[in-house]
């Protein structure tokens, strides 16, 4: 199979502001982020708002757990500008394909700067933050945990540039229909998230129940008599086939290196190391 | 005997994550049962000591564990009444136990052993089994679990399973005061999960197969109600136990270790941790949420569009090999042949697309997107045709069109994309490097139009040939062959069609084609047949015309013409009988010995008699054949002969009178055509045999010299012929010891040395399973046996309905006597007597001596033993039903008194150990009815019924069976008939055979023939009992009862 990887538009999203802000204080801002301290995360046309659970320091008088309200607005991109872009991007068979799986394509800077734009943040004066915390420098510890959660959620929603830059999800779909490209990416739009399934065991729990009214063979021999021959199974053909089938790089998979080759390896030595039994 | 039990049985804490273990346990019944048992402890399952004993002698099975104590007392609901446990019904049949009308359960108490690495102990406690059948057997829960743990291996093999996360919401915690929780409470779990249509099948399947029994099995005593496991909820629970144990014990390498590193896989192949301090946090769920979607997209995927989506390969032309193009293409789900290329697509007007639509559903684009989309997550290349409005295809260069074609075309079409190929890709279409072999001489080839004898090969005969490197069907010089291996393209367009070369097999095919090139020598058809399976894992051979048909008539063995039926043969043969007498001789001709491996009832042995028929009509001598078959069949054996061809000369070769002059014995082989003798004195004269140089030697039920060590299998093998066949009605293929053994009589040296055989046959096959093994001992072993079963397409249409054979058979000694002395008493009574007394007389003389033929108990009344060793009938029909009941069919069995069969009944109970019924007049109704429930359950075991013949005479339908025996004879042959059609009834789809067991030289004989003669003659001439009988003369009475000579044989 061929090699490919995959973008992370969250960590693209983190470099690009490094560019305008001072790295280190970013930095801090992911423990903020993975620590769920970023409560009533809010994201609108152009504007993010959040509440972050501050740190109590009895040094400086802070016994209390303060809650900061953080705030940023992102210049937008004018609506006809966007109807530029829209275009483009529905005139690829393969920007619309990602974006219906939910991917950011590759390439999509290009687009932009046909028409002389970034999608991402690209100077400070794109920004305009506000925290309500007592440290005077930008970013907060504060602002960079929301920006690290932007990140994070860019990953699997693609759509979120779009709204961040301005757009909203229904101008964003009168858009796309204007091509017939366009027409089948706006319909993705409709999907909701899936809901976790909550399980009652870790294995499946047999149940107890009263007896069937069985035979003294039914006790004894089940209802089918066992098959004659003894089943067998063969290797397969293509290896670690049923992950292969979404392709390499899922969202679920933090690494740099192939997660499509790693489970070809592990398949293999589950079956080379246990073949004692026979597999 | 010791019946071996286990199963698998959850922890009773119902935690969230609740595990379980295997357990064994192996039931011993006593030699006197107990009356009642006063504790719950289980009376028949090996105390702890006695366990451990049996698990580490017999079942060699280690039982020191350093960790805990694998020893433990497991809760069984076994079925029980009058507070005992019921025997299994594998322990049933070794004891003579009544099965109570009514049971209940109860739960008790049995020692039990937990077994570790199951699917690898099951694997070797079952082998033990089989090769100790005889100490002991697996119950069929174990064997249960040994067919489940083999079929679940496919899980592994083919790898179905899944890295994964259990989301479990934990239950409101009341909050505390105070605090208002806003946060979901959670915990989420690494895990293993099987991703497979095929298993939940596969549950389903093995649902239906499992015992109760297994479902049984509690950690500690029922408070009060039975209650048992589902049956599913099992399975499953067991399953995924499994899996979790082998991915999580396995020792992976520090190379896997590190390209999973903090990642959800590292989670699942090491979950202990976790397992015990799940994820509670937002990280936590993010996790499971990426995890959830792509799962799910896993297993949907692309399943709800109106079509699916294709790729076609077209090749690359031969001025620009880096050329090839996978082009788009979409066809309707609802009607396959519908298919549009995308190009063509999109070159349609709006009304044109809209038209499509109509196939491809209403959002065709959309999906058509989608499904390219996750299409080219698979495989990255299809980008490249999508950086367009309209998507039409890609190109690939060679290596990726190799790559394409190796592998990627398999993961699309396994994740429901078509996908379709160059015809040279497809397994019909390919063109194979081989090595060709070239006969070079015409007396490779049967001779054609000759006579019987004509044109045998002796053993020595070779095959003159010469090999040749080929492609497809076109030769290729040595520089050609060398110059394909040289290229480095996998991929090579040769005389104007590309093919794939597998380099490695084509240098070994070079090595051996210079190693052999230069021979001159000539092989054996039997030397080719085993370098052809010795190579074929490297080298594929290719034959010329003559030798591919004679290789193909090898391998289909329906190919063959008919031969005339000879004209010493006086029956009719039927047309695959004509075949089979076909087979046999042409294997004969090009030297190999064959073995006829036909159903019981297809006539193989007429197939044999018409085979010699043959060879009697050759213009040269024929040497004697010597036939070797066990004593029980002898008398048949020369009954037949004198049926189907009275003109060929036999002897049996006998009984304490028989010669022992080697110059006398020379004489009379010399006088006859065909010598007949028994598998014991095979051994005890081996050198009057041996002294003789015979034509052929053929071995009736060839299972006799099934153990290769044996003084008399040795002795057989020593015996002197040209040609050599073996009979048999078991399928031989299935117990490859035997098959080995058989093999060393017929054809020595092809299947190897014993030890050999046991290392790269038996072992692979019947432990492991390996289908490779089995698959090449079948390749080798295929053209020599000629097996054909009743159901067979070409044998049901050449017989009748019915098939009707009579089965002669001969008395012991001991019956002889009594038989004798019977006749004598008679013989000065009856002249004595008149009126009714003489009638009365008759009668018991007729009752008597049918009762000496069955067997010496019947008659003497005295509680003697009845063994198959006093009665050659009860001997005969003791071989017939093991050859029935092995090949998984059922059968009747009428006797017109009661006390036979009882006897009977008793008789395959303890010794065959197969589901026995019996009904005769004294049978209340509903146990018969009880009985024809379980004999006609097409899943139970193969069984045997036998009936009293008139009680079983009408209303009973058993149409199960498809073998009918009459032990004895009615003197009416339209009561026998009626018998005859139980199983011959409405519903009833197989063929029905009939066996009628004659004694030799008896009345029964005589009887016989007299009913033969006035077969025309309608019943109310006949009566509906025997008195008809009484109407004879003193005269001719004593001419049907009286005994000749060739009744009696002796050991």
């Amino acid at each position: 199979m061929a090699k490919f990887s995959r973008t992370w538009w969250g960590e693209r999203f983190i470099e690009a502001l490094e560019q305008f802000t001072d790295p280190a204080r970013l930095k801090r801002g992911r423990s903020y982020a993975k620590g769920g301290k970023v409560l009533n995360y809010k994201l609108s046309t152009g504007e993010i708002t959040a509440t972050v659970r501050g740190s109590v320091n009895p040094y400086f008088g802070v016994y209390k757990e303060p809650r900061y309200k953080v705030s940023i607005a992102i210049t937008p991109i004018s609506v006809k500008q966007w109807s530029k872009v829209i275009q483009e991007i529905a005139s690829k068979a393969s920007f619309v394909s990602k974006l219906l799986m939910n991917e950011v394509p590759d390439r999509i800077e290009e687009v932009f700067a046909k028409t002389g734009l970034h999608l991402l943040p690209h100077s400070s004066k794109d920004f305009k933050t506000d925290c309500s915390c007592p440290d005077w420098a930008n970013p907060c510890k504060h602002i960079a945990g929301v920006y690290y959660l932007v990140a994070s959620e860019l990953d699997h929603n693609p759509f979120l540039l779009f709204e961040l830059r301005g757009l909203s999800k229904e101008a964003l779909q009168k858009e796309l229909a204007k091509t017939p490209l366009g027409t089948a990416l706006s319909q993705q739009l409709e999907t909701v998230e899936v809901e976790p399934k909550s399980v009652d065991s870790y294995f499946t729990r047999p149940i107890k129940q009263k007896t069937e009214n069985a035979t003294l063979k039914e006790f004894w021999t089940g209802r089918k008599r066992l098959p004659k021959a003894i089943e067998t199974a063969t290797p397969p053909i293509v290896h670690a086939i049923v992950v292969k089938k979404q392709g390499d790089f899922p969202p679920f998979w933090g690494r740099d290196n192939s997660f499509v080759e790693a489970m070809e390896l592990l398949y293999n030595e589950v079956r080379t190391r246990n073949k004692s039994i026979g597999i | 005997m010791h019946i071996v039990h286990g199963t698998w049985i959850p922890e009773d804490r119902e935690t969230f994550i609740q595990k379980g273990a295997f357990w064994l346990w192996v039931e011993k019944l006593p030699e006197s049962l107990p009356e009642k048992q006063k504790t719950p402890k289980h009376p028949y399952a090996l105390s702890p000591k006695d366990l451990k004993e049996f698990l580490t002698k017999e079942l060699q099975i280690e039982t020191l564990d350093k960790r805990h104590d694998p020893f433990a007392i497991r809760y069984f609901f076994l079925p029980s009444h009058n507070k005992m446990p019921l025997p299994s019904p594998e322990a049933m049949r070794y004891a003579a136990f009544e099965e109570p009308e009514e049971f209940e359960l109860s739960q008790w108490e049995v020692p039990c052993f937990e077994l570790q690495n199951v699917i690898k102990k099951l694997q070797h406690i079952n082998f033990i089994c089989l090769t100790n059948p005889l100490s002991f057997q697996p119950a069929a829960d174990l064997l249960f679990w040994y067919h489940y743990t083999r079929s679940f291996r496919e899980i592994l093999i083919k790898e179905l399973y899944i890295p994964g996360l259990k989301y479990h919401a934990a239950a409101a915690r009341p909050a505390r005061k105070g605090k208002m929780k806003n946060t979901e409470e959670f915990a989420v779990y690494p895990c293993w999960e099987i991703v497979a249509e095929k298993y939940d099948e596969k549950i389903k399947k093995y649902c239906n197969h499992m015992p109760l029994v297994c479902t049984a099995g509690f950690e500690t005593p029922a408070a009060k109600q039975t209650e048992f496991h589902d049956r599913e909820g099992l399975l499953r629970h067991f399953s995924e136990c499994l899996l979790q144990e082998i991915i999580t014990e396995t020792k992976f390498t520090q190379k896997l270790d590190n390209q999973i590193k903090d990642t959800l896989v590292h989670y699942c192949a090491y979950p202990t941790n976790m397992l015990q301090a799940p994820m509670t946090n937002q990280d936590g769920l993010i996790l499971y949420k990426k995890w959830a979607s792509w799962k799910e997209k896993l297993t949907v995927a692309s399943s709800d569009a109106a079509f699916t989506l294709g790729f076609r390969l077209i090749e690359a032309r031969s001025n620009n090999v880096d050329y090839w193009v996978v082009e788009f293409m979409a066809a309707s789900k609802n009607d396959p042949s519908m298919q549009i290329s995308l190009s063509e697509y999109w070159a349609l007007g709006p009304q044109g697309k809209r038209d499509q639509e109509k196939h491809f559903g209403a959002d065709f684009q959309k999906k058509l997107l989608l499904n390219m989309g996750f299409a080219a997550r698979i495989y990255p290349k299809i980008w490249d045709g999508l950086e367009t409005q309209e998507p039409g295809g890609f190109v690939l260069n060679l290596n990726e069109a190799f790559a394409f074609l190796r592998e990627t075309s398999w993961v699309l079409e396994d994740a429901g994309y078509r996908v379709i190929v160059p015809s040279w890709w497809t397994p019909q279409g390919r063109r194979r490097a081989k090595i060709r072999l070239k006969s070079s001489q015409s007396d490779a080839k049967p001779a054609a139009g000759g006579g019987p004898g004509k044109g045998h090969m002796s053993l020595e005969s070779v095959i003159q040939y010469s090999y040749e490197l080929s492609i497809g069907d076109e030769q290729v010089s040595h520089e050609e062959w060398q110059e394909l291996v040289n290229a480095k393209a996998p991929l090579v367009l040769f005389r104007g069609q590309w093919i794939e070369l597998d380099r490695d097999k084509m240098e070994e095919m070079l090595e051996f084609w210079e190693k052999h090139e230069s021979e001159q020598q000539g092989l054996t058809f039997q030397q080719l047949l085993k370098m052809e399976a010795d190579n074929s894992e490297s080298i594929v051979f290719d034959y010329d015309d003559a030798l591919a048909g004679m290789m193909d008539k090898l391998r289909d063995k329906s190919r063959f013409e008919l031969v005339d039926e000879p004209a010493a043969f006086t029956g009719t043969l039927r047309p695959y009988q004509r075949r089979g007498v076909s087979w046999l001789d042409y294997l004969e001709q090009i030297g190999l010995n064959p073995c006829l491996a036909d159903d019981m009832g297809l006539g193989k042995t007429v197939q044999v008699i018409a085979l010699l028929a043959r060879e009697q009509e050759s213009a040269e001598a024929v040497l004697p054949t010597l036939l070797i078959a066990p004593t029980s069949v002898l008398g048949n054996w020369e009954r037949e002969v004198q049926r189907f061809a009275p003109a060929l000369k036999t002897f049996i070769h006998h009984g304490p009178k028989r010669t022992q002059d080697k110059k006398e014995f020379h004489e009379a082989c010399a006088n006859n055509n065909l010598i007949i003798t028994s598998f014991a004195l095979a051994r005890r004269d081996e050198k009057l045999l041996n002294a003789m140089k015979w034509q052929r030697i053929i071995v009736d039920e060839a299972q006799n010299i099934k153990n290769p060590d044996t003084a008399q299998t040795r002795a057989i093998g020593k015996l002197q012929a040209d040609f050599r066949l073996a009979l048999t009605g078991t399928p031989i293929e299935n117990r490859l010891m035997d098959l080995w053994s058989i093999f060393n009589f017929l054809n020595p040296g092809y299947l190897g040395k014993q030890a050999w055989f046991k290392k790269f046959f038996e072992i692979p096959i019947q432990r492991d399973n390996s289908i490779v093994q089995s698959e090449a001992l079948k390749k080798l072993v295929e053209p020599f046996i000629l097996r054909r079963v009743k159901t067979d397409k070409s044998v049901i249409a050449d017989l009748p309905d019915k098939v009707e054979h009579k089965q002669y058979c001969n008395l012991t000694k001991e019956q002889a006597s009594l038989y004798e002395a019977v006749v004598q008493e008679v013989n000065r009574e009856i002249d004595k007597t008149e009126g009714i007394q003489r009638k009365g007389l008759m009668l018991a003389t007729l009752m008597k001596l049918k009762q000496i033929c069955n067997h010496p108990v019947q008659f003497l009344q005295d509680g003697s033993a009845f063994t198959e060793e006093r009665s050659h009938k009860l001997k005969r029909l003791t071989e017939m039903v093991e050859e029935v009941t092995e090949n998984d069919e059922s059968l009747l069995v009428f006797s017109q008194f009661k006390e036979i069969g009882d006897a009977l009944q008793q008789y395959f109970r303890q010794t065959m150990h197969c589901n026995t019924y019996f009904i005769h007049g004294g049978t209340p109704r509903h146990k018969r009815e009880q009985f024809i429930e379980a004999f006609q359950d097409e899943d139970s075991e193969p069984s045997v019924f036998v009936l009293s013949l008139k009680a079983g005479g009408v209303g009973i339908t058993l149409t199960r069976a498809n073998h009918v025996f009459h032990f004895d004879r009615w003197w009416n042959p339209a009561v026998e008939e009626q018998a005859t059609d139980r199983a011959f009834r409405i519903g009833q789809k197989k063929n029905v055979f009939i066996h009628k067991f004659i004694t030799i030289g008896t009345l029964e004989e005589r009887i016989d023939a007299m009913l033969e003669e006035k077969k025309s003659l309608s019943s109310s001439i006949i009566g509906a009992d025997e008195s008809w009988l009484t109407d004879l003369d003193n005269k001719t009475f004593k001419n049907l009862i009286q005994l000749s000579k060739e009744a009696v044989l002796e050991e």
